[in-house]
């Protein structure tokens, strides 16, 4: 788990670094002194980017869950800091099981026909086996029941990614992969991006192991738009889907999850 | 009240078992003596044991008696068709309905019918849908020949090896998911006359499938401690016009004439109350209304489309009653003699025997009479066939190669969607398998259905100190309504994304003698009426289930807007039918199959859902 501190300073920051990755649970970014925001309220819109929008910014490769009223709702509940710790997991679950869903919807498939009972044919198309997860510890393992719920069997890695207190800077320090994983399909969960720091290091954990770049499809619930370019620009191959595109990250969403705060 | 019961074992279906105790006989017929407590109130019990009309649907309808449904608004009962309130606005579309340039080439009279959406072009040849009639498996998701299930069509109980009556209820609207008028036939005539006698009798020889008998005994006002004791010295005159609760009554037959759902009050000749408890009775294709008082008031002469006096020679009736009265309910002869002359034969003459002006056909000797009773027949029928009730679902082939309607949202065909349906449609799946994957699908289906109510815009708070504008949902009052058996396996993955939302069952099955779709069991939350619906069903063929699901849920006030109809798979044919009939139920499904094979599965399709899903699979079905 990492919260990232100070990204509620460096919204608009280009300087990335300045956002360091922590490992600290305990700290709590909505405790921390705002800065005067420098978006009124009143201008915070829905991160409604337009799919072709996205594309030309991003490139083809980082993908928006279609953003039907359903899924605004989700989101709207998910960020409310009025919502219970109850409809928060529900609902949080919910936005999982949509994202990864739409994830698998990112693996590489073959056409394929099949009998059906009635005797006809129906053109339909089957999964390449050789998939597996990677969460990211600890909010990406919030992830991991929705990947269950559809892929009973899949295999899934782990990687501890942790901030160094004094630098900032996030490094690796625990990962544990199915041993063929270079052969894999992989999909990276992790639900909040604000600066992609804690991304970056986790893919090149991956790349250390042999995992292509084009085989490795990222799961997010919220990102921000400075995240989304670092993590494009740096892996340009990767797939990556998320939910939301917002300034605003919702920080609070591991703490939330598994402590209830 | 012994009578009624054994009228009741009479049609009461032998072959149905605690399952499917469904006669579609609605009998609320109290035929007791009045002034006999004791017999009276062990038939007040028979009333209730027997009254298992809409099979447990009665039961459990009871829960919403409460909210009887208010009056429609004002529309023309007596004159025009009847309109339901949520059908008003579509006005336009009832007076289109039987106009159909297609129809004068090749109809013989069989109602055809007309699309009410420009979309769509009709052309149903009547005379092709003998054809189509036969062998019609309107669902895919009904129950095969050698399940385990009571086979509907053992249900049908025959009488001069005709089919009468069958155990679920059939479609009580025409194609276009209008409802049609029910034919209320009035039945008059001094007390012991044979009244029931020539209902029954009207009933057998009708063929007609849904059949309610409402006896005006059920009318009854309550009566105070003062009448109370009068009645019990045979005193107190129940052949008087001003022992009945009119208005009640009048309120009753009007919206069975509307073929809405109404509670029909239990008399109790004990207490000379009502019970708390009232009896759900709902319009049906023939209503027929009988009681001694039938004919008096001139509101209710109004909607008796069929006015039958029974004339029975007074001698024979006194007969009748003093043996009815001795012999079956335990009566001395001179309390019997005294209500005759003090009570009965006064009220005969003054307010029963003027009223026979009235009648269309007067029967003499009742229900003896076999030429009057044919008579009759033969004139319901006629009638019958006019308003459309003899047509069977004609959901045809009409619709090929017509844009899919606007109501129709379709999944977006992801990979994954499409490799879902892979699996499921796949013979050689495992049950195990089966089960995960089309789960998997339906959340997707369900989720996607969500979205489509209403949301408004909201902002809120966030914990980073930033508001938000996001989306809420309009109204929480989400409902799930499943089709039973296969849309009950979408139920968990309704429950799964709305916390504690209520759930509804509605059972239709297929007769597989008639071909149609037969409403057995309902359950549905109390105000449904205030909820958005999902209604579900796995796959939907001819749609013919689904829109018996839909009517019932419009004839319980739930705005046709409010509908959603989830569904795995559909074929296009259901999709036109469903949209056609009522274009503003929302359809969600997460493919489309183009066609329907002869024992109506959808082709390519999946097979029959509810066997795969629940490994009821007859070994030899497909």
């Amino acid at each position: 788990m990492r919260t990232e501190t100070s990204s509620n300073n460096s919204l608009h920051s280009s300087d990335e670094n300045s956002a360091a990755d922590s490992h600290v649970d305990q700290s709590e970014p909505e405790d921390l002194p705002l800065e005067p925001l420098r978006t009124p309220p009143h201008l915070v819109t829905l991160a409604a980017s337009k799919p072709e929008e996205i594309l030309a910014e991003y490139g083809k490769n980082l993908k928006l869950l279609e953003c039907n009223p359903q899924v605004s709702e989700l989101l709207t509940i998910i960020r409310d800091k009025n919502t219970t710790r109850s409809d928060f997991k529900f609902y949080a679950d919910r936005l999982i099981r949509l994202v990864i869903e739409e994830s698998l919807n990112q693996l590489p498939y073959t056409p394929c026909s099949v009998e059906t009972p009635t005797g006809a044919t129906y053109e339909g198309l089957k999964y390449r086996s050789g998939n597996c997860g990677v969460s990211i510890i600890r909010s990406g393992e919030a992830m991991e029941q929705g990947l269950r719920d559809c892929c009973r069997s899949i295999r899934i890695g782990k990687i501890l990614v942790e901030s160094d207190v004094n630098t900032h800077e996030a490094r690796v320090v625990y990962a544990r992969f199915p041993d063929d994983i270079s052969r894999r399909q992989v999909l990276l969960m992790y639900p909040i991006m604000s600066t992609g720091n804690t991304v970056l290091q986790a893919v090149n954990v991956l790349r250390e192991h042999g995992v292509a770049e084009s085989c490795i499809i990222l799961s997010n619930l919220f990102c921000t738009p400075a995240a989304a370019r670092t993590v494009v620009n740096a892996f340009p191959k990767m797939k990556i889907l998320t939910s939301e595109l917002h300034p605003v990250a919702p920080n609070h969403f591991g703490q939330k999850y598994f402590d209830g705060i | 009240m012994s009578v009624t019961q054994t009228k009741q074992i009479k049609f009461h279906n032998p072959a149905s078992s605690a399952s499917s105790d469904s006669s579609s006989i609605t009998f609320l017929c109290s035929k007791s003596n009045h002034n006999t407590a004791i017999t009276a109130n062990k038939n007040i019990n028979n009333n209730n044991s027997s009254y298992a009309d809409v099979g447990k649907s009665s039961a459990s309808i009871d829960l919403l008696t409460t909210t009887t449904s208010p009056p429609p608004p004002p529309t023309t009962t007596t004159t025009s068709a009847p309109i339901n309130s949520h059908i008003d606005d579509r006005s336009d579309a009832i007076e289109q309905l039987y106009i159909d340039p297609f129809a004068e080439a090749g109809s013989t009279g069989e109602l055809v019918c007309c699309p009410a959406s420009p979309t769509t072009v009709p052309a149903k040849n009547a005379l092709e849908s003998p054809m189509r009639r036969s062998g019609r498996r309107p669902r895919t998701t009904s129950i095969g020949n050698q399940t385990t299930t009571a086979n509907p069509s053992e249900c049908i109980i025959r009488a001069n090896n005709r089919t009468i009556y069958t155990a679920g209820r059939p479609p009580w609207y025409n194609c276009a998911g209008q409802q049609v008028e029910p034919f209320v036939i009035g039945i008059c005539g001094g007390s012991a006359s044979g009244k029931t006698t020539v209902a029954e009798k009207i009933i057998e020889s009708l063929d007609v499938p849904w059949v309610t008998l409402l006896s005006m005994d059920c009318f009854y006002k309550i009566l105070n401690e003062k009448q109370h004791e009068q009645a019990l010295y045979n005193e107190y005159n129940f052949d008087h016009p001003d022992a009945f609760d009119i208005d009640l009554l009048l309120d009753v037959l009007t919206k069975l004439k509307e073929g809405r759902k109404v509670e029909v009050p239990v008399y109790n000749f004990v207490t000379h109350g009502r019970e708390s408890q009232t009896k759900t009775m709902y319009g049906a294709n023939v209503i027929i209304f009988e009681g001694i008082l039938t004919f008096h008031s001139p509101e209710v002469l109004k909607l008796l489309d069929m006015k039958i006096f029974v004339d029975t020679d007074s001698d024979i009736r006194l007969a009748r009653r003093l043996k009815r009265d001795i012999s079956q309910r335990g009566r001395d002869l001179k309390g019997v003699l005294k209500q005759y002359l003090n009570m009965v034969k006064p009220s005969y003459a003054n307010y029963i025997a003027p009223t026979m002006v009235h009648a269309d056909i007067i029967v003499p000797r009742g229900g003896e009479n076999k030429v009057a009773i044919h008579l009759i027949v033969q004139h319901v029928h006629t009638q019958l066939q006019l308003r459309g009730f003899k047509l069977r679902e004609t959901l045809a082939n009409s619709y090929k190669d017509q844009p899919m309607p606007d109501s129709l949202h379709l999944l977006h065909p992801t990979p994954q969607i499409k490799g879902l349906h892979t699996f499921i449609r796949c013979k050689n799946t495992s049950r195990d398998e089966f089960i995960f994957y089309s789960k998997r699908l339906i959340r997707l289906v369900i989720e996607y259905a969500l979205s489509l109510f209403p949301f408004k815009e909201t902002t809120i708070e966030t914990p980073q100190g930033v508001l938000y504008s996001g989306r809420r949902m309009a109204s929480r009052k989400i409902c799930g309504v499943s089709i039973l058996r296969a849309g009950e396996t979408m139920e968990q993955a309704v429950c799964d994304v709305c916390k504690d939302i209520r759930i509804g069952k509605i059972l239709i099955q297929t007769n597989l003698k008639t071909g149609e779709p037969e409403l057995y069991y309902l359950r549905l939350p109390k105000d449904i009426k205030d909820y958005k619906v999902i209604l579900m069903d796995a796959t939907v063929a001819t749609g013919a289930a689904a829109m018996m699901a839909v009517r019932v849920l419009l004839d319980h006030d739930v705005p046709e807007e409010n509908i959603i109809l989830a569904s795995l798979l559909m074929a296009e044919i259901g999709v036109h039918s469903i949209a056609y009939a009522f274009p503003r139920v929302k359809i969600v499904t997460s493919a489309l199959d183009p066609e329907i094979n002869s024992k109506f599965y959808v082709i390519p399709g999946i097979g029959n859902f509810g066997d795969r899903y629940f490994g009821t699979e007859p070994s030899d079905d497909y």
